[in-house]
């Protein structure tokens, strides 16, 4: 981010940024930076929240009146926390459904494909409700079956098809992955009786308690023994969270 | 938190360890009072509109972000797993500011939104994304934009 504010800088326009990574900011000097203390994926601090985001955003572009610099200041507050950010909400929060057990008779990798599938269909009715009460989802690529078709065809070498001639499956894979989640996660939060999890309570349940999460490590790690490189370094690092 | 010390291993040395361009000099440009300045948005983020081609790799490239897109109209194909992206399937704004950045304009505190926007992958190798970042520098001139603000995430 700060290479962008120097290269821009360089050729006429002038750049305020916020920096995530303070000591990164520190080294690249760009000419003027707002370090925020906020997780990484929130540069603004909190969704939801257009009296915060505007606070962030005047800071960063207030710097924008400095007359020499380089300029690096640190935001003042910490991100709001909510009533389900608290360490107690996050505790409780679990996904209301309670999915169902695996059949029997079924290889592991089909055993996994079938869980999967049965996850899908009870979030499914979840995942409707809100599309026809929200315009906007998040979903990058695929629709909710196509990347589950996509990553399970791989997992079973079952030819699976990217759908699109330009994508490699590498790029495709990790599409479907990111969808699949995102799919997750518009479901699980949308089911009554629940409020949304936060990144963190959605990210444990997510890898820890979910068929989708333990499917998508067993993808990473055919990835790695693939000859293709791009498919090596994509189930080593950009399937599965660091830490996860 | 994005304090160093608050990340759990292995994130917290791999983000300490990533490299970092240096420069031997910052670049300045003085601009107008902010009052008067016409802003464009720069995100790193990998969001491009919903049918454009998603991020593939470390190309250094970036999309163009059109000023009228709608929050349906944005989607994110960043190439990293390791951040939040919970705060964007709630809110564009926390990553993509846009409608703070117009409530400035309609309360004077900014000249004016530019009407175009762009968004580069940030995962992407800073060096290779020198060339499109003077390519783009024209089209903000072009958009008569006075200043950037580029945000991380």
């Amino acid at each position: 981010m700060g290479a962008l504010a120097h290269y821009l800088e360089a050729k006429g326009i002038a750049t305020t940024q916020i920096s995530l990574i303070r000591v990164h900011t520190e080294k690249i000097h760009p000419p003027r930076a707002l370090w925020v203390p906020f997780d990484l994926g929130r540069p603004l601090g909190v969704p939801d929240d257009p009296s915060f985001q505007k606070k962030v955003l005047v800071s960063a572009l207030e710097l924008l009146n400095a007359r020499s610099g380089p300029v690096l200041v640190d935001f003042s507050e910490e991100a709001p926390v909510g009533a389900d950010d608290s360490d107690a909400a996050q505790a409780a929060w679990s996904c209301p459904i309670s999915f169902s057990a695996p059949e029997q008779a079924e290889t592991d990798l089909e055993k996994q494909v079938s869980a999967l599938r049965r996850e899908m269909t009870e979030l499914m009715p979840w995942y409707d409700k809100r599309r026809k009460e929200q315009s906007r989802t998040a979903l990058a690529n695929f629709e909710p079956d196509a990347a589950a078709g996509l990553l399970c065809d791989y997992l079973l070498d079952q030819s699976p098809e990217p759908g699109d001639s330009e994508m490699t499956l590498a790029v495709a894979i990790r599409l479907a992955v990111q969808d699949l989640k995102t799919f997750y996660y518009e479901a699980a939060s949308h089911q009554p009786g629940t409020t949304p999890p936060t990144s963190r309570e959605f990210a444990r349940w997510f890898w820890t308690q979910t068929a989708a999460g333990h499917l998508i490590r067993s993808v990473s790690e055919k990835c790695k023994t693939e000859p293709d490189k791009t498919l090596q370094m994509t189930g080593k690092a950009f399937l599965v969270p660091m830490g996860w | 938190m994005a304090r160093l010390e608050n990340l759990t291993e292995p994130m917290r040395s791999h983000i300490a360890d990533l490299p970092c361009p240096q420069f031997d000099h910052t670049p300045w440009v003085n601009v107008p009072e902010l009052a008067n300045q016409r802003i464009a948005i720069i995100s790193t983020a990998g969001l491009h509109r919903r049918g454009d081609r998603p991020f593939g790799g470390m190309d250094g490239d970036f999309r163009v972000i059109d000023g009228t897109s709608k929050a349906e109209d944005l989607v994110m194909t960043h190439i990293s797993t390791n951040f939040d992206r919970t705060g964007f399937q709630q809110d564009w704004n926390v990553v993509f500011p846009i409608d703070r950045l117009r409530q400035l304009a309609d309360e004077n505190r900014i000249g004016s939104v530019a009407d175009f926007h762009y968004s580069f992958m940030g995962a992407a190798d800073p060096s290779k994304m020198a060339p499109s970042a003077e390519n783009l520098a024209g089209l903000l001139k072009g958009d008569n934009v006075d200043a950037a603000v580029l945000i991380p995430v």
